[in-house]
């Protein structure tokens, strides 16, 4: 009897130590937690990018100007004035700029 | 029961050996797992494991839709040298290729293209020694050069323009912005030299509220349809304006607000501005049939004295737009707008308009826009009038018929049809025929042909063969 038991104990340690020990070097993250995470990354990145904006809203009225054209400094008033003129959301008024100048001439 | 002691002694210590051996196997497989363990003292929580998964997972996510914006753009730049710049990629395919490093990514473009930066331009940082300055200058604008032959008349170079648009950024929320027409013109018959003509076209000081509004003073072009804040040399692709904005005014002194607020994810908009001016005056003061002058109020008289309206009221408008990109380059505005002011010194006599404008896209190729205006005038000695007109004008780049044709791709047929109707018994129709080509992308050569019919007292001019050079910069 003694011997059973121990054997039985030895058993559903080992088991749950087989068991609960890697699990615990491998515990998911909380399901919630990561959508959050995941959720949040994939907002930032929904809708089009600055490049893709640069040519929505500039050919609305004329010819696309290239980033190269002026330099980083130069685009800020451009872009400020073409928001204005054109009414351009401010969000993608900034991620159109943020394209010129990462483009923009020396 | 000698023997039966060693079989339980056997049994036992045969239990033992599995038991210890079961007790063993995990931790045997767990430093096979982990075969370089840290000491306890750096194990990590199970808090921080969480956080450092969750964080792993976020940045495999935003890798993952980087990598999938990449090849999206890559693809947009594509169609979009394609479509457009067969002619230059026939020119220049070899030099590309040899210029452009193994991996990287050069793009060609005609001349009328814009030219994409290069995979190692976006990678480079700009070179700065700190953070740009927080005020800053540019010019801006256009010039034009124009050759005319109208019937019956001699064939002269006619116009020649200097249109600078200046822009004084100070700081994130303020831009002051000021245009100016620089043009000549020979004197009045029998008079020598020529005369040299400044206008200001506007001179405006803009405040970025919040992301939503943005105010606007000063002398400003007017809102209403489209065309008087589009109509620089290198945007519009004939050589004047549409006959009907004459019923319009096309720039006002007052105030403004405006702004654009985003409805899609797709880069959709809709945009609003709001004004008050001084709105129109009368040419003699009396509001009678004719004296209506859209341009003439700018808040003070000649003799320097008066320093207010002429009639004293204001003129109110706006307009109200929704811009609707459904795909690069493929994409429709539809804008209402509309004023409405006393004109007449008395401010009995009101001028109100209303215009409708469209603007569409469809691929980088076609494009077909137009406006219609209604106006309502009432006078002194001919009730309320209504001068009105409407313009619709669509123009196809021969690049997308990919021939590879070098020049042709560079082409871009265009029509106009436009009309106005004083309502005081002149009419006049004009179509209009012509070509640009595009030198570069802002660099155009004009060659339009007009054929006008008139009717009534007031005719405009016959028919004419007009060539333009246009340059923005």
């Amino acid at each position: 009897m003694t011997i059973t038991h121990l054997f039985a104990v030895a058993t559903i340690g080992a088991a749950v130590a087989t068991i609960a020990l890697p699990a615990t070097a491998q515990i998911p993250a909380p399901a919630s937690e990561i959508k959050v995470e995941t959720a949040a990354v994939t907002q930032e990145k929904t809708g089009p990018s600055g490049a893709e904006l640069w040519t929505l809203n500039c050919n609305r009225c004329h010819m696309i100007r290239s980033p190269g054209e002026f330099t980083a400094a130069q685009w800020q008033p451009i872009l400020m004035h073409m928001r204005i003129r054109a009414n351009i959301p401010a969000a993608q008024a900034r991620e159109i700029l943020k394209f010129l100048q990462a483009g923009a001439g020396k | 029961m000698i023997r039966a002691i060693p079989t339980i002694v056997n049994q036992t210590v045969a239990a033992a050996v599995v038991a210890l051996i079961s007790l063993l196997f995990p931790f045997a497989a767990i430093a096979q797992d982990a075969p370089s363990s840290p000491p306890p003292s750096d194990y990590v929580l199970r808090t921080e494991y969480d956080k450092l998964k969750a964080e792993h997972e976020a940045i495999k996510q935003e890798h993952e839709a980087m990598k999938q914006e990449l090849e999206a753009l890559k693809t947009t730049v594509q169609q979009m040298a394609k479509a457009t710049a067969p002619a230059a990629q026939a020119e220049e395919p070899s030099a590309a290729k040899a210029a452009a490093p193994e991996g990287k990514q050069v793009v060609t473009t005609t001349p009328s293209q814009p030219v994409t930066p290069s995979t190692e331009a976006e990678a480079v940082p700009i070179e700065t020694a700190g953070p740009l300055a927080s005020h800053s200058f540019s010019i801006v604008g256009d010039a034009e050069v124009q050759f005319g032959k109208i019937s019956h008349q001699h064939g002269a170079f006619m116009f020649a323009d200097f249109a600078p648009i200046f822009l004084f950024r100070g700081g994130d929320r303020v831009l002051f912005e000021a245009g100016f027409d620089y043009t000549i013109q020979n004197n009045a018959p029998g008079s020598s030299g020529y005369a040299t003509t400044l206008n200001l076209s506007f001179a405006t000081l803009d405040y970025i509220i919040n992301d939503y509004i943005t105010f606007v003073g000063g002398n400003m072009l007017l809102p209403l349809g489209t065309y008087s804040e589009r109509s620089a040399g290198w945007l519009n692709k004939f050589p004047d304006a549409p006959l009907p904005r004459a019923v319009l005014p096309g720039n006002g002194v007052g105030v403004q607000l405006r702004g654009g607020i985003p409805v899609g994810e797709k880069g959709q908009s809709l945009t609003y501005s709001v004004f008050v001016v001084n709105g129109p005056g009368s040419v003699d003061g009396s509001g009678s049939a004719g004296q209506l002058d859209l341009g003439g109020n700018v808040g003070f008289t000649s003799d320097g004295k008066l320093t207010n309206n002429l009639h004293g009221g204001v003129g109110e408008g706006g307009r109200v737009a929704i811009f609707w990109p459904w795909k690069p380059q493929y994409d429709l505005e539809v804008g209402l707008s509309g004023m409405s002011s006393r004109y007449d010194n008395a401010g009995k006599q009101q001028y109100s308009a209303g215009v409708v404008d469209a603007s569409l896209h469809l691929g980088p190729s076609i494009e077909v826009k137009g406006e219609y205006m209604n106006t309502w005038v009432g006078t002194t000695d001919a009730g309320t009038i209504n001068p009105r007109g409407w313009w619709v004008q669509g123009g196809y780049k021969l690049a997308g018929l990919k021939l590879g044709v070098p020049y042709l791709d560079k082409l871009e047929l265009v029509g106009r049809y436009d009309t106005v109707n004083d309502d005081l018994g002149s009419r006049t129709k004009r179509g209009t025929v012509g070509a640009v080509y595009y030198v570069t992308n802002t660099l155009w050569l004009e060659g339009d042909y007009e054929f006008t019919s008139n009717h009534g007292p007031n005719p405009a001019p016959d028919d004419s063969l007009i060539f333009q050079i246009s340059y923005g910069f």
